[in-house]
C-alpha cells in the first residue's frame, strides 16, 4: 500500500472509531448532552473522503441509527445527518482544506447546520425554542465538537510527522 | 496538515446526484411512515447495530444497582458487627454476674453485691466507687472480692455508696500468707515507671523460708480487717532480699482491678475466714499465667 492508501485506511478507523465511541458514551455510558457528537465529527471527516452518493448513504444510516433512539422524532435525525453529510461532500470542491483553520471551522459549521436541521425537522410539539436549542446548546455543542476536531488533528499531524 | 485525504475518490457526478437524490428523498419520507413502520426500523436497528451498546448500558446500570445492594449489605453486617461486640460485653458481664452469684451463694448473705465505677478523673488512679453503702451495712475496710480473689478495700462509706482503693494502691496493706499457711507476710504494691508496670508484693518474708513460683497466696486473718482466705496471688520470683534475714517476693495479682465491674463487699457482720468460699474454684487452680480476670 501507498502512502495515500494508508491515510485513507487510517482515516477511515479513526471513523469508525468515532461513530462507536458516540454510541459507547451516548446510549452504553447514558453521558447524554455532557458527551460530544462525535457521529457528525465522523461524518464530516467521512463525507471529505467519498463521493456525493456514498456520503449522503452513510448520512442516512448513521441518522437512522440515532432515530432508533428517538420515539418521538424518528426521522429528524436522518434528514439531518444525509443533509450534513451531502453539503460535507461538496465542499471538498469548494474548499481544499488545507489549512489548519479549516477543520475546525468545517466540523463548527457542520455540527451547527446539523442540530439546525434537526430542530426544523424534529416537530413542533417536541423541539425546544429556537434560541435555547440551536442558538445556545447548539453553538457549545459545536464549539465542543470543533475543539475535539481541533486536538485530534493537532494529535494526528504531529503523529504523522513523527 | 489536514489529517484527512486531499483526493477523494469520486463517481460519475450524475448516478452520485440521483443517489443522493434518492436518499434524501428516502430520508424526508422517513418522518411520515406509520409509527408501527418507525417502531420497526427502531427494533431492529436496536437488536442488530445497536445491541452491544444498549447492553452495556444494561450491564452498567446492573452494576450500579449491585453496588448499591452491596452498601446496603455492608451496612447491614456492620449493625451485626455491633450488636455482636456489645452481645460479647453482655456476655462477659453475666458470666461474671453468673461467678458473683455462684461465690455470693457459697459465702451466705456475708457479702453484698455491688457496682464499680470509676471515677476517671486526675488524680483518682486506684480508687472507686461502689454503689452499696451504710445502709446496706458496709464498713470503712471492708474487702471488695471478684470472683477470682480480693479486688481492694473499701476506704469512706456514705449512706448510699462508697470509696474504696484497689490494690495498686500504695496504701493497700493486707496481711498474707501461703495457701498452706506455712509462711507470712504483709502485701504491698510497688508503682512502676507506668501504671502497667505496677507490682504486687509480699514482704517481710523470712530469708530461709522456701517460696515457690506458682504458690498460692491468700489474706491470713491477721489484722482483723480481712477475712482469712481470700486469694490475692501467685508467687512470681524475688523481688529483693535484706541481708539473710527477710525477702519480698513479687506476686501475680488475681484480680484484674481495671476489668471489675461487679464485685462483692464484705458486711460487718461476716466472720473472720472466707477459705472456703475460694477454697474449691480458685485457690486449687491458681497458676502462673492462668486466667486472673
Amino acid at each position: 500500500m501507498n502512502e495515500v492508501d494508508v491515510r485513507t485506511v487510517s482515516l477511515w478507523i479513526l471513523v469508525g472509531l468515532l461513530f462507536v465511541l458516540h454510541f459507547v458514551l451516548h446510549i452504553g455510558l447514558s453521558y447524554g448532552r455532557g458527551a460530544p457528537d462525535l457521529l457528525t465529527l465522523g461524518l464530516l471527516i467521512a463525507a471529505r473522503e467519498t463521493s456525493l452518493g456514498r456520503a449522503s448513504v452513510l448520512g442516512l444510516t448513521t441518522g437512522l441509527l440515532e432515530d432508533a433512539m428517538s420515539v418521538l422524532a424518528f426521522g429528524a435525525n436522518s434528514i439531518a445527518m444525509t443533509i450534513v453529510a451531502a453539503g460535507g461532500a461538496i465542499t471538498r470542491d469548494l474548499f481544499v482544506g488545507d489549512s489548519r483553520h479549516f477543520l475546525p471551522a468545517y466540523v463548527f459549521m457542520g455540527k451547527w447546520t446539523r442540530d439546525l436541521v434537526h430542530w426544523i425537522t424534529m416537530g413542533r410539539e417536541v423541539r425546544q425554542p429556537f434560541v435555547e436549542q440551536v442558538v445556545l446548546q447548539g453553538a457549545v455543542g459545536s464549539l465542543y465538537v470543533a475543539g475535539i476536531a481541533l486536538g485530534m488533528s493537532w494529535l494526528l499531524g504531529a503523529w504523522g510527522d513523527v | 496538515m489536514p489529517f484527512y485525504g486531499s483526493e477523494p475518490e469520486s463517481g460519475s457526478p450524475g448516478r452520485d446526484l440521483t443517489l443522493t437524490a434518492f436518499v434524501l428523498l428516502f430520508a424526508f419520507g422517513t418522518v411520515y411512515l406509520p409509527s408501527t413502520t418507525q417502531e420497526r426500523i427502531s427494533s431492529a436497528l436496536q437488536v442488530s447495530a445497536l445491541r452491544p451498546f444498549i447492553a452495556m448500558q444494561g450491564l452498567l446500570t446492573d452494576v450500579g444497582a449491585r453496588r448499591v445492594r452491596v452498601e446496603a449489605l455492608q451496612v447491614t453486617v456492620d449493625s451485626l458487627s455491633a450488636a455482636m461486640s456489645t452481645h460479647q460485653a453482655v456476655a462477659d458481664e453475666n458470666e461474671t454476674l453468673r461467678d458473683l452469684l455462684e461465690l455470693q451463694e457459697r459465702a451466705g448473705a456475708t457479702y453484698r453485691p455491688a457496682t464499680i465505677h470509676r471515677p476517671g478523673t486526675p488524680g483518682s488512679e486506684s480508687t472507686f466507687l461502689v454503689d452499696v453503702g451504710t445502709r446496706d451495712g458496709i464498713r470503712a475496710g471492708a474487702p471488695v472480692v471478684s470472683p477470682t480473689g480480693l479486688v481492694g478495700v473499701i476506704r469512706e462509706t456514705r449512706t448510699a455508696n462508697s470509696s474504696g482503693i484497689d490494690w495498686t494502691h500504695p496504701d493497700f496493706r493486707p496481711s498474707a500468707m501461703l495457701a498452706d499457711g506455712s509462711a507470712y507476710g504483709l502485701i504491698e504494691s510497688r508503682r512502676g515507671s507506668f501504671r502497667e508496670e505496677d507490682r504486687l508484693v509480699i514482704n517481710g518474708i523470712p530469708f530461709h523460708e522456701p517460696f515457690d513460683s506458682g504458690q498460692a497466696v491468700l489474706t491470713s486473718g491477721l489484722g482483723g480487717i480481712f477475712p482469712r482466705g481470700i486469694p490475692i496471688g501467685t508467687v512470681l520470683g524475688v523481688a529483693e532480699a535484706e541481708g539473710t534475714w527477710r525477702k519480698a517476693y513479687y506476686l501475680e495479682p488475681i484480680a484484674e482491678p481495671a476489668a471489675a465491674t461487679h464485685v462483692l463487699v464484705l458486711v460487718s457482720d461476716s466472720g473472720d475466714d472466707a477459705s472456703q468460699v475460694w477454697a474449691q474454684d480458685t485457690v486449687g487452680v491458681i497458676a502462673p499465667g492462668g486466667d486472673n480476670r
